[in-house]
């Protein structure tokens, strides 16, 4: 126990050089600073669906909805409450608690309809969460709002998705994170082992759009402009392909679905239109033979395990057959 | 009540589904400390009995008695909370959940921390994930599991996954546990042993058992009172010896000699 304590606080340390040195010592071009922020960003994001999507196992698509209310309610609060900067923080977690409200009223559909019914309905709550803001002139309508102050640094990003992940690591491995996966399983039998079925859904989706509003908050203090066209279908899009890439129901499948779907965007940048075809592409691929993703239902120490394990296990073969 | 000692009282309960009469006017009194059985042709609403009775289904008509609460309009998990607990009649395990992981989830009821106490993981939280690993860790050792802990409950035998969905019915900690053909496709030396394991449970327990069966080997020969139910009436209720002679339930099961 108190080894592996070692170890987690020295890899905290080597991460927050990494980030000292790639931000001060500016190792990487600003460019690639942005998409490091991108990518740490869409983590967080992609760790909220992963909540109702992956441990719960409902197909939603409420994402993109949560995202916006957070980037606008984080964005209205550093616009006329929280003006100066060391107020960042609390702009975040206003935006995070503006979007867990909204999911609390999200997850009342989800007590009674399920499957494709469920996803139509997460669906239009998204569509109408963008309308309102596309007609809300307060907020700056189809234009969106501008000029909102840069506080997000790499800091900030990784910060958070430090201690969200935390967080979501703490939550599936307690009670809370017990229920989702047997619901997921079979709902019946979980309501008739006495869960409160329909308090496990309510806590995670408010958990799910909490992060979800966090992501929002800190990508509209990024790029210093938040508009309704940035939560529709492409956002929804975006978030489901990081979190089936990467791996349903697993943390370290959230981040490395962000990782790759991040990399893979920017690389194939070249290509113009065509990334996207190349991007759908390699999608289908990694469904084919990955259906639950790279990292499914497991984390990194599972996965690394397995894999030695097989491959011990095929070496241990070949020496029987040697023997023979 | 005329009967302090019933566990479990339904009275004049009906359940229709549309025309279709699943439970028609059921009245029967359970014992405390019985094992009782309910027996009757395939589709006579045995478990129909079971759904109403752990709140899946709200009777039509009637009033159920656990103790002296009425729990007919109650929620399934609320129901489970006070003491019901149940196995399904095709085995509904958390298949690709560990046999821990299962039994830890029917615990639920019994864990009291809150979702601060989670993401802090602070020592009420410690305390109680510990003290549910022992309680669960136990149950599977008393009824001889404690090797499959850590196993997948979905890659077992199919006689294990049975015993094991009763320790998770027992992790709700029961008073009442109601068994759904518990003793489905297993041979006669398998049903000899579920039955010692049953009445071992009720003894180790303190338990009142419901058992639905159509293994006449194991009603006959361990349950106090059986009730027999057909085309959702009642037909007889008494002691198994009673019930093998019953001239209505000979018909039932084996056609009316004309």
């Amino acid at each position: 126990m108190k080894k592996k304590e070692w170890r987690n606080i020295l890899v905290v340390l080597v991460l927050v050089a990494a980030l000292v040195l790639v931000k001060e010592l500016k190792l990487v071009s600003t460019s690639n600073l942005l998409i490091l922020q991108y990518i740490g960003i869409y983590s967080i994001l992609v760790l909220g669906i992963n909540i109702v999507n992956g441990y719960l196992g409902i197909f939603s698509l409420a994402h993109a909805g949560f995202m916006a209310v957070g980037a606008y309610a984080a964005a209205l609060s550093t616009r006329y409450l929280f003006t100066s900067q060391w107020m960042f923080p609390l702009a975040l977690l206003v935006g995070g608690l503006a979007s867990l409200c909204v999911g609390l009223l999200v997850a009342i559909p989800s007590f009674k309809s399920k499957g494709d019914y469920l996803a139509i309905i997460t669906l239009g709550f998204s569509l109408m969460i963008q309308s309102i803001f596309m007609n809300a002139e307060f907020v700056g309508a189809s234009r969106g709002m501008n000029n909102i102050a840069i506080y997000t640094n790499i800091y900030w990003v990784y910060g958070v998705l430090f201690v969200m992940i935390q967080v979501v690591m703490r939550f599936v491995n307690s009670k809370y994170g017990r229920n989702l996966k047997a619901i997921r399983e079979d709902q019946v039998a979980t309501e008739l082992v006495s869960v409160n079925v329909r308090q496990a859904k309510t806590i995670a989706f408010a958990l799910s759009a909490f992060l979800a509003g966090i992501a929002g908050a800190l990508m509209c203090h990024l790029l210093g402009y938040t508009s309704p066209s940035s939560y529709g279908y492409n956002n929804i899009i975006d978030g489901l392909v990081m979190v089936y890439i990467g791996g349903v129901g697993s943390i370290t499948g959230s981040i490395a679905g962000a990782l790759l779907w991040q990399i893979i965007i920017q690389t194939l940048k070249d290509l113009g239109t065509w990334r996207w075809v190349v991007g759908g592409l390699l999608l289908c691929v990694v469904m084919i033979f990955m259906p639950n993703g790279i990292f499914g239902y497991q984390e990194i120490g599972t996965a690394v395990r397995g894999l030695f394990a097989r491959l011990t296990k095929k070496h241990a073969k070949e020496d029987v057959t040697h023997g023979e | 009540m005329e009967n302090n000692n019933a566990v479990v009282s339904f009275k004049n309960v009906c359940m229709y589904f549309g025309g279709v009469k699943a439970i028609d006017d059921i009245t029967f009194e359970v014992e405390k400390g019985r094992i009782f059985g309910i027996i009757g042709p395939n589709g006579a609403g045995k478990s129909t009995l079971f759904n109403v009775l752990t709140g899946v289904y709200t009777p039509t008509s009637g009033e159920i008695y656990y103790g002296d609460t009425l729990i007919n309009k109650l929620e399934p998990h609320v129901i489970i909370g006070k003491g019901i607990a149940r196995t399904f009649q095709n085995i509904k395990l958390f298949n690709s959940e560990t046999v821990l992981d299962n039994m830890k989830v029917a615990s639920a009821s019994h864990i009291h921390y809150n979702i601060a106490d989670a993401l802090l993981q602070t020592k009420a939280f410690r305390r109680e994930e510990a003290l549910i690993e022992t309680d669960c860790l136990s149950i599977l050792e008393h009824m001889g599991l404690q090797q499959y802990a850590n196993h997948i409950a979905g890659s077992l035998p199919y006689g294990i996954q049975r015993k094991v969905e009763i320790a998770r019915a027992l992790c709700c900690r029961p008073d009442l546990l109601l068994l759904d053909e518990p003793a489905a496709g297993m041979n006669p030396a398998e049903v000899d042993d579920l039955n010692r394991l049953i009445v071992d449970l009720r003894d180790h327990y303190k338990l009142t058992v419901l058992v639905v069966e159509h293994q006449m080997r194991l009603v006959m020969s361990i349950c106090a009172e059986v009730l027999v139910v057909n085309f959702g009436k009642k037909l007889a209720q008494g002691k198994p010896e009673e019930i093998k002679n019953n001239p209505d339930v000979l018909a039932a099961y084996l056609g009316k000699a004309r």
